[in-house]
Formats: C-alpha cells, structure tokens, sequence
C-alpha cells in the first residue's frame, strides 16, 4: 500500500481524497495555486507545496510542476480527483514514466475511451450502440434526409464544430429537415468557420442515466448501479439520485450489464462511470465513458455502502476487488444537490466573493461534503462548485422530504448560491414524481419558477462588509 | 512547506499604508491598533512639538509581531523568489562555488541559483537589482513555487 499519496487537485475533491487517506493511514501531500493557499483543508494534509500561480493553467493543471511537487515530496502515487488533469492520457503516463502510480485506469484505456470515434466503435461491438445518425458529416441536403429517412424522424442536425449544446437544430420532417439543414449550414459557417452537419436520432425527453463502474488490475470488474443525473441546465449536472426513479428493474439490469461488458472490452480498470440516454420507450443509447472519479460518486457511496476513492487507491495499489457482484446492493434512496456560487436570476453568473456566514444542515441522513467555511472566499479563477449536499433515507418521499429540510437549513451568505433554485425544483411535481428528463429545468426556467424567498431557519446575517 | 499547526496571521502592509494615509489626510499625530496578537503604533511628527508635518510618520510595530513576520509578507521586490516546485541549489555544480552570497550585488539577467525539476536544471534570474543582503535556503533543499530564496537590499 502507498505510504504517502499527491492530491493534484483542490476545493472539495481535494478534500474527499485527503480524507480517504487519512481514513487508511496513508500521508496526503496537497498542492496549492496561490489563490488556495489560505484554504483550511490544507491543514489536513500531512504536507502542503505551493505549485503555482492563481491561472489554472500555471498551477492546476501544470504537469510539470505537479511531478516536481510529487518527487519533491517522495510520493508513490497521484490522484487526480476531477477535472484537471484526470482525464490526460499524456499526464498520467508522464507519472508512470517518473515511477509514480496514477489513480485511475491505463493511459490506453483512458485514451481509447476518451476518444468520441473510437468509444463509440467499441460500443457498438458490445452491443451498446450510441445514439444513431449518419457516420460522419453529410454533404448535403439529400444525403441528410436519406439518412433520416433511414434512422426515422425526428432527427437533430447538428454542427460538427459545435459541442455543449450548441449548433443542434431539431427536424421533425422532410420539410422542415431541408429548411433547417440550409438555415444550420449557414449559422455553423458563421459560428464556428465549419458548416459540416451531422444527423443524429432526436430522442424525445431523453432521461440520462449512468452506470457506476469499479474494476481492478487483475480483470475482476462489478458495477455499482445506476445514477439518475437529468436534472441539469446546459450538460451541467444540477441534481442526481440513485436509484432512478424512472427505469424499470428490467431496464436497470441491462443498463448495468451493458456497462460492464463495455468495461471489460476496454480492459478498463479503476473507478468509471458509462453515461447512456434513455428514452421513453426504455430503449438506450451509449452516450460516452468517464475514465475518472465523478464528481456525483457520493450518490453511490451513500446507497451502496462503498468507499469509492478508498478503492480506487486500493485498485492502484495492485489490490483485489473484495466485492462479488451479488453484494453489490442498492439500500435506500440518495439524492445530491450541487450547491453552486451562482445567481439563477441572473443567467447563473459566478458569484465570488467573501462567505460570511456559512450554516451547513445536518441530522439523520444528511451528507455535506464541502471546502468551505465562515470566512472562505471563493475565488473567481476556479468552478463555482461550494458543496455537494446529500441526503439518504429509506425511501425516495422520504429523501425528498429531508433534502427539502437539508436545502432549508442551509445557510451561505451573502455570496449568492443556487440553494433557491434546489428548493423549487424540490417542490415540483415532476420531480416528486419522479419524472424528469434532460430538459425539466430549462422548461422549469422558462415558465418563470424562482426559488421562493428564503425562509432560512438560521438567524438573520449581520450587515457584511465586502458583500458583492 | 510542512502545515503549521496554526496559521499565523501576517502583518498586513497594505493596511499600514492606509493608516499612514489616513494619519496624513487628518493631520493626526498618533494611531495605535490591537487586534488580536497583532499591536500597530503609527507616530507622525517630532514628538513634543505638536507640529505633524514636520517628520514622516514613523511606524514602530510592537516587538511579539516583528518576531514572527514570515518574510513571504514584504514587498515582493526584496525578495527573490522561486518561479517554481523543485530543489534549489546554490552552485552550478557540487565542484563549483556558489553562484551568489551576502553582499553581492545582482542585476535582472544574474543568475543566482539553480532549481531543479523532472531532472532538468533550470538557471533562476535575480529579476531585481541590489545587493543579496539573506540567502534563506540550503543547498539541495526541496522548494515551492513562490517561496523566497535571497532577501534584498533594492539599488
């Protein structure tokens, strides 16, 4: 086992990982940009290196001066955390060069999977197709609608050169497919000098969840059931449940088989995460692997009973999964808020600045899992991520009813945060029921649901000097 | 680098040149702070003659605070400080002498040391120009990003 391990990360997964370590006696060195360094969570570490300046890119993710702290420090290994550099086939391959152990799966692995192309192949010759549309772009009008023709409306034209949501135009027929085919190849000149489209199936309310992957080195490889993530705004994940409200035992069953058969056939090893679509009918499509730790793995931790980071350390360290598949249990239900540093009435604009006064809730069932603090600032160089608030109860009325009581409790002031925003969608029927899919909170957004004035249970905030 | 138990709270020269600024705009002769384990006394002017425009203000922090002012607090330009994570040495090899000591005098382009990273020696400019007045670590030393290497003494 590794007597002392590099977190080459910061704010809360920093801490998760330091934690981890501490909880298995193992010396955590942490790294620090400068912006960091008066960060509490520093002092948890057995040691603490100032790697850079406050750009990311001088400091976070800098390869170079995060090998140097490591060797400096004499760690036998790194772990990434999220973000960063944990998914740089290139980084972890530079720690294995210098003889240092990176926490997570092969270079290979991690190369192959994070290549869009080459992932989706793999895919298929599982048996787990991604979404289907034209191989590659279409070189025109005709073309687009032979293969919509083929795949079955409705379709999504989307720009080759776009990404995150953007460049994609929905054709509900041959009509409207040419119309919109000219009017896209137009905005994606305009846009991103590249009208190449593509032609993708449209799935309808698409709902999408994730199968939680951990395998070792030596080719056992178990899942750890699924994660309901479509709660989100933007490929931004909000909200996340396990189990998913919304997936029949049959459905769940397959999703799962269906990750670990792409595990295995990536020869994948660590902690992964395989992102699939579900559409109305239940059917599903292979969406893309995360060859890292999530920032939502606390959702399966909760409902599992497994410390996910303590065995990704395990797994690097040359262990055996102790875990057989059949031990692998779902108990109760849990469900995460990400509570971000952000004003939802205003575009969910980043809001740095000074937390006053910080009240995290607490009682049976509540998980915060945080790096901030009365007196923290939150700096503007990095995520707006404060605190990932969890709750696990026996059933999912009872998990809404305390997140509900968790969110109410919660006080941060005065730096804005999307606790408001968590409250409504909280209290909305859809998501009562259970029923939510990819577009749930731009619908919600749109009809104009704000957070209701917070009745926080705490006392009133003083005045705040600095307030912003 | 090891984490002290408790961080110590630095004496904050950004809130020294405000209360001098503040002395000056009210032509007031005295200002004595406590805050914790920290104590201030700003003077201004010749004591006893009342007149405060006649003397720059003298600053004259308590002794306690003067003994555990980490030297990372001053102003940047009086230290040389390490641009990165590595291992300082003092001489460009175990046979040569070192390339600066105390008293010597450096310009921007002086290379006073070396750190070392992933096995390649890096040459570390003085960036400053002065007289090496503190060389604050040892040969073969492990370094941070930031820390300071040599104390000094401006042109």
């Amino acid at each position: 086992m590794f007597k002392r391990i590099l977190v080459a990360n910061r704010g809360e997964i920093a801490l998760r990982i330091i934690r981890a370590c501490r909880d298995m006696g193992i010396e955590a060195v942490a790294v620090y940009s400068r912006a960091d360094r008066d960060a509490a969570y520093l002092n948890l570490a057995h040691d603490a290196i100032c790697i850079g300046p406050e750009p990311a890119q001088l400091s976070y993710l800098n390869a170079a001066a995060i090998i140097s702290a490591a060797e400096v420090a004499d760690v036998q290994a790194i772990h990434p955390g999220y973000g960063f550099l944990a998914e740089n086939p290139t980084f972890a391959q530079m720690c294995r060069d210098c003889r240092i152990e990176f926490i997570g799966p092969s270079a290979e692995a991690m190369r192959m999977l994070g290549n869009k192309v080459e992932a989706r192949r793999l895919a298929r010759r599982v048996k787990v197709p991604p979404v289907p549309g034209s191989p590659g772009p279409v070189a025109n009008e005709d073309e687009a609608v032979a293969v919509a023709e083929k795949i079955g409306f409705p379709v999504m034209i989307k720009a080759a050169a776009g990404g995150g949501g953007r460049g994609m135009r929905p054709a509900h027929n041959e009509a409207t497919l040419r119309t919109s085919f000219r009017n896209a190849r137009a905005e994606a000149e305009a846009a991103f000098k590249d009208g190449s489209l593509y032609i993708e199936k449209l799935i309808e309310r698409p709902r999408h969840v994730e199968v939680q992957i951990l395998a070792d080195q030596h080719g056992n490889t178990v899942h750890l059931w699924e994660r309901d993530c479509s709660t989100q705004r933007r490929h931004q994940k909000l909200i996340e449940e396990s189990p998913s409200p919304q997936i029949s035992a049959r459905t769940r069953a397959k999703l799962c088989a269906a990750a670990v058969r792409l595990a295995r056939a990536a020869q994948y090893y660590s902690a992964g995460t395989c992102e699939f679509l579900v559409d109305e009918d239940e059917d599903f499509y292979f969406l893309e692997v995360n060859t890292r730790i999530q920032v939502e793995h606390p959702v399966t931790e909760l409902v599992t009973g497994i410390d996910l980071v303590q065995w990704q350390i395990r797994i690097a360290a040359g262990e055996r999964l102790k875990l057989k598949q059949d031990d692998v249990r779902q108990n109760g239900v849990a469900i995460e808020c990400r509570i971000n540093a952000e004003s939802p009435d205003d575009g969910f604009r980043p809001c740095p600045g000074r937390i006053e006064q910080y009240l995290p809730p607490g009682g049976p069932g509540v998980r915060v899992d945080t790096h901030v603090y009365g007196g923290y600032v939150v700096s503007p160089h990095y995520d707006s991520l404060l605190a990932k608030l969890l709750v696990h109860r026996g059933t999912r009325a009872e998990a809404v009813s305390s997140m509900r009581r968790a969110l109410s409790e919660f006080v941060v002031q005065p730096v804005k945060t999307t606790i408001p925003l968590h409250l409504a969608l909280m209290e909305h029927s859809d998501f009562v029921k259970g029923n939510v899919d990819t577009g749930f909170v731009e619908r919600v957004m749109t009809a104009g649901i704000r957070g209701p004035a917070p009745t926080q249970a705490g006392p009133q905030p003083s005045k705040s000097p600095g307030a912003n | 680098m090891q984490r002290p138990a408790s961080i110590e709270k630095p004496m904050d020269l950004k809130q020294i040149k405000s209360l001098v600024q503040l002395m000056i705009e009210n032509d007031l002769s005295r200002i004595e702070l406590r805050e914790g384990d920290t104590h201030i006394l700003l003077r201004r002017g010749h004591p006893g003659t009342g007149n405060p425009a006649a003397a720059p203000p003298v600053v004259a922090p308590a002794a306690p605070v003067a003994a555990t002012l980490p030297p990372a607090e001053q102003p940047a330009a009086r230290y040389i400080r390490s641009p990165m994570v590595g291992t300082f040495y003092a001489a460009a090899d175990p046979e040569s002498k070192p390339f600066v000591g105390v008293g010597d005098e450096v310009e921007p382009d002086t290379v006073v040391c070396l750190v070392e990273a992933m096995k390649v020696f890096n040459e570390i400019k003085a960036e400053i120009s002065g007289r090496i007045t503190k060389v604050l670590v040892q040969n073969a030393q492990a370094v941070e990003y930031d820390q300071p290497l040599f104390e000094v003494a401006p042109a």
